[in-house]
């Protein structure tokens, strides 16, 4: 009894630190997010966008879409990225064995024509079934390959790419016209240097999209959808801005990411063997050039939008985090040599050790701290008054930080007009922390069990598609 | 410890309101200043269309608001004009407290004001503002040489030419601007280029060899050809694409030649040029290439092929060693 006793003290101890060391590492973040978004927004006044979309050394972009199953929204997102406002770029759909009506829509909306085409086969793919090129827009190619799941498609993809960046983008995702221009900005400035850049990742559901773009923001009707806007505010404009300051970005989002393709292919493309194959390449492209003393920057560009969908059912936002966080500790088992390794600089002894405490175990204390801390004070041996001001300092570190992110959002980019959707954000990161907050620890919880029983499935995720405006025919492409 | 807890939980409530005051405060400044914007913009938006387009407007007493927000909106239809606009534009800024404004900042301590300065002096379309942007060009910040570069660009001074093509070579300010600022300076940086063309630096030579391509003519043919066979790689690859960029038949057999170039990228650069030259008496070799040589010469030769000799390639690509570039360009000439 003394054992379990002792044990739950020091889990809740634990449980405590962890989460006095988590906020201080989040308000620090905060504050280096305000200094770099300023700059960032300053620099907005002497963009020369115009006459990087001018000029013809611009380096032209591969963009790469795996879609599987994707039938309700592929042919919106492929419409907005031919109407990218870019000098040049093609882009490149991988069906990846759908089982649905991909391919058939696709053929349907864009005349597509088989071509026998050349492919370079630096990286292994599953076996590619044919090659297709849109008559009515010869930027437009189509891979038909047997399902071997998200990274070989997006390595048959690159095997594909005439051009020497490559831009991977989810199917269901929507990119704004000038997303591309200003992904790419990095890469302009400083092309030896900037191997890779991500842009920011907001949610679509509830706005209205026309034509593949979006032209009206507002907030989702679906409660867990808005308060995933407000997780995706923080993880963004706070967290990436943060890391990226550092030069320690762990994670290019996978729905919206820009490589060097000479550098993809030199660490042999996306692993399949993990569910997270963005954070797992972003790692292997920091150890790759870390390893070789090579000078090199991962950046994060706050203002390149694209727009995505998010799942709106318990379930399914359940399966999303418990594959997310599977992929993260893959990640981090795979590469566990970088932790506390000061050979790989602030990658080593900042960025993984903080993953690995933070955000892969981080759920362990949170799940089992808020037991232990209540079974504490059952045993009289913790004051009630205590606990509630541990509560209270809980909810309202959570209040700050959400609106620390909305104040930054509403500061920089303004996306959300309406004033009550801005209320409601408001009310929402109140609300976030009583249950919301502790429902996603306890699912990313959940994919410990997954881990352990060697999970590899990515799970289902049903489209319902874009909120679109219904009444007129889609432009010739 | 008790007395801790009371201060962390008055602090964050403290911190929470501030974050939500400030985000009050904020938006209604924001929609305010927005408003305001608009507002100012539609009542000096005539005068400046009047402006640029060389009507003859008398100005009325304008508040420093509204000529703060005249200059923004001249200086912002400028970005799209050219010509005897621009010249207007920059008769009416010179002398104007507008742009010694700009000047002075050019000069100021602060990187992003020297920077948006640098900007916004191209915009002004005053020639006059050459010399401190030329300095500028040597800033210690990246951005303020970026903005600088721009504008002399915009400006199309024939003295930015070389200044310009300088630090294209040794990469103070990004490519791609540095590129187009060479470009915008048109046929007026001709002549730097040509110098350059014969410099000891096979950088510069390279860079001048291929923004001739862009800019140059007929005269420039035996300029190149001579640079097809440099020394260094980099300028005969630039050289290879300058003369298919030109069209120049004059070209054509050094070109041929280039295909035999030990260096991959070179030959590539000399098929894809073939290909624009329309050469046809290089078919067989752009063919041989198109089966044998490394993925993207190869493609390039073949879709050399295609646009000289489309005849040639289909049946050439129905031979059964045709390779996978003369399949992909036959088909693709199908579509």
């Amino acid at each position: 009894m003394t054992v379990l006793y002792d044990l739950a003290v020091v889990i809740a101890a634990l449980s405590l630190a962890y989460f006095a060391a988590l906020n201080l590492v989040y308000l620090v973040f905060t504050a280096i997010a305000w200094r770099s978004l300023a700059r960032h927004l300053r620099a907005r006044g002497h963009a020369a966008d115009d006459e990087v979309f001018a000029s013809p050394v611009t380096p032209p972009v591969s963009v790469l879409v795996p879609a599987y199953d994707e039938e309700p929204t592929i042919v919106q997102s492929v419409h907005s990225l031919l109407a990218l406002r870019y000098p040049e770029h093609e882009v490149i759909v991988v069906n990846d064995g759908s089982r649905d009506g991909t391919l058939e829509r696709l053929q349907d909306a864009f005349d597509l024509v088989p071509v026998r085409k050349a492919l370079r086969v630096v990286i292994p793919t599953a076996a590619i079934r044919g090659v297709y090129v849109s008559r009515r827009n010869r930027r437009l190619w189509v891979v038909d390959k047997v399902n071997g799941g998200k990274a070989d498609a997006l390595n048959a993809g690159v095997n594909a790419s005439r051009y020497p960046y490559i831009l991977a983008i989810d199917a269901d995702a929507i990119l704004e016209e000038d997303s591309l221009l200003r992904v790419v900005r990095p890469i302009v400035a400083s092309p030896d240097l900037v191997v890779a850049t991500g842009g920011i990742v907001r949610i679509a559901n509830g706005c209205r999209i026309d034509h593949g773009r979006v032209v009206d923001v507002r907030l989702p009707t679906s409660r867990l959808a808005i308060l995933q806007v407000l997780e995706y505010f923080r993880a963004f404009l706070i967290g990436r801005v943060g890391w990226s300051h550092m030069n320690a970005l762990l994670i290019v989002s996978g729905a919206f990411g820009l490589f060097r393709r000479s550098l993809v292919e030199a660490v042999g493309g996306y692993s399949s063997e993990t569910v997270g194959e963005d954070i797992e390449l972003v790692v292997r492209l920091h150890r790759h050039l870390r390893e070789r003393d090579e000078a090199y920057r991962i950046e994060f560009v706050p203002d390149p939008v694209c727009w995505t969908e998010a799942p709106e059912s318990m379930g399914q936002l359940s399966r999303q985090r418990r594959r997310w966080h599977r992929g993260l500790g893959e990640t981090l088992w795979r590469h566990r040599r970088v932790a506390g390794n000061g050979r790989y600089g602030v990658l080593g002894l900042a960025a993984v050790p903080y993953f690995l405490i933070f955000e892969f175990f981080g759920p362990i204390f949170e799940v089992l701290g808020i037991p232990v801390v209540l079974g504490w004070w059952l045993l009289g041996d913790l004051s009630g008054v205590y606990l509630a001001g541990f509560l209270v300092i809980a909810l309202l570190v959570g209040v700050v930080l959400s609106l620390a992110a909305l104040t930054l959002e509403e500061h920089s980019f303004r996306r959300h007009r309406d004033g009550r959707d801005i209320a409601r954000l408001v009310r929402f990161s109140v609300l976030e922390n009583l249950g919301y907050r502790q429902l996603l620890s306890f699912w990313r919880f959940l994919a410990f069990y997954d881990l352990l029983r060697g999970r590899r499935a990515w799970g289902e995720m049903s489209r319902k598609g874009f909120r679109t405006v219904p009444e007129a025919p889609l432009p010739p492409a | 410890m008790l007395e801790l807890l009371g201060i962390s939980v008055l602090a964050l409530a403290a911190l929470s309101a501030v974050f939500l005051v400030a985000l009050v405060l904020k938006r209604s400044r924001l929609a305010r200043e927005e408003q305001r914007r608009e507002t100012l913009e539609e009542r000096v938006r005539p005068f400046a269309l009047a402006l640029v387009d060389g009507e003859a407007v008398e100005l009325p007493e304008l508040s420093t608001e509204e000529r703060a927000m005249l200059a923004e909106a001249i200086g912002r239809l400028s970005r799209n004009l050219t010509g005897d606009a621009r010249g207007r534009i920059g008769r009416y800024f010179a002398g104007t407290s507008a742009y010694a404004a700009e000047i002075a900042a050019l000069r100021g301590r602060r990187v992003w004001r020297r920077a948006t300065a640098a900007y916004r002096l191209g915009d002004m379309a005053c020639p006059e503002a050459v010399p401190e942007l030329l300095r500028a060009l040597e800033d210690r910040d990246a951005d303020v040489r970026a903005a600088a570069a721009r504008s002399l660009g915009r400006l199309g001074r024939p003295e930015a030419a070389e200044p310009l093509v300088r630090v294209l070579v040794d990469g103070t300010v990004p490519r791609a601007l540095a590129f187009r600022a060479v470009l915008d300076l048109g046929p007026a940086a001709l002549r730097a280029l040509r110098g350059l063309a014969r410099a000891d630096d096979p950088d510069e030579r390279a860079e001048a060899a291929e923004l001739l391509g862009w800019l140059g003519d007929a005269a420039d043919d035996a300029l190149l050809i001579e640079a097809v066979g440099d020394p260094s790689a980099e300028v005969r690859a630039k050289a290879a694409g300058a003369l298919g960029r030109l069209a120049s038949a004059d070209g054509a057999e050094a070109l041929t030649e280039a295909l035999g170039d030990r260096i991959y990228f070179v030959r590539l650069q000399a098929a894809r040029a073939l290909g624009q030259v329309g050469e046809r008496a290089a078919v067989p070799r752009l063919l041989r290439q198109a089966r044998e040589d490394r993925f993207e010469a190869a493609r390039a030769a073949a879709q050399a092929v295609a646009r000289v000799d489309p005849a040639a390639l289909l049946d050439a690509a129905a031979e059964p060693d045709a390779g996978p570039h003369l399949h992909e360009a036959a088909d693709l000439l199908r579509v």
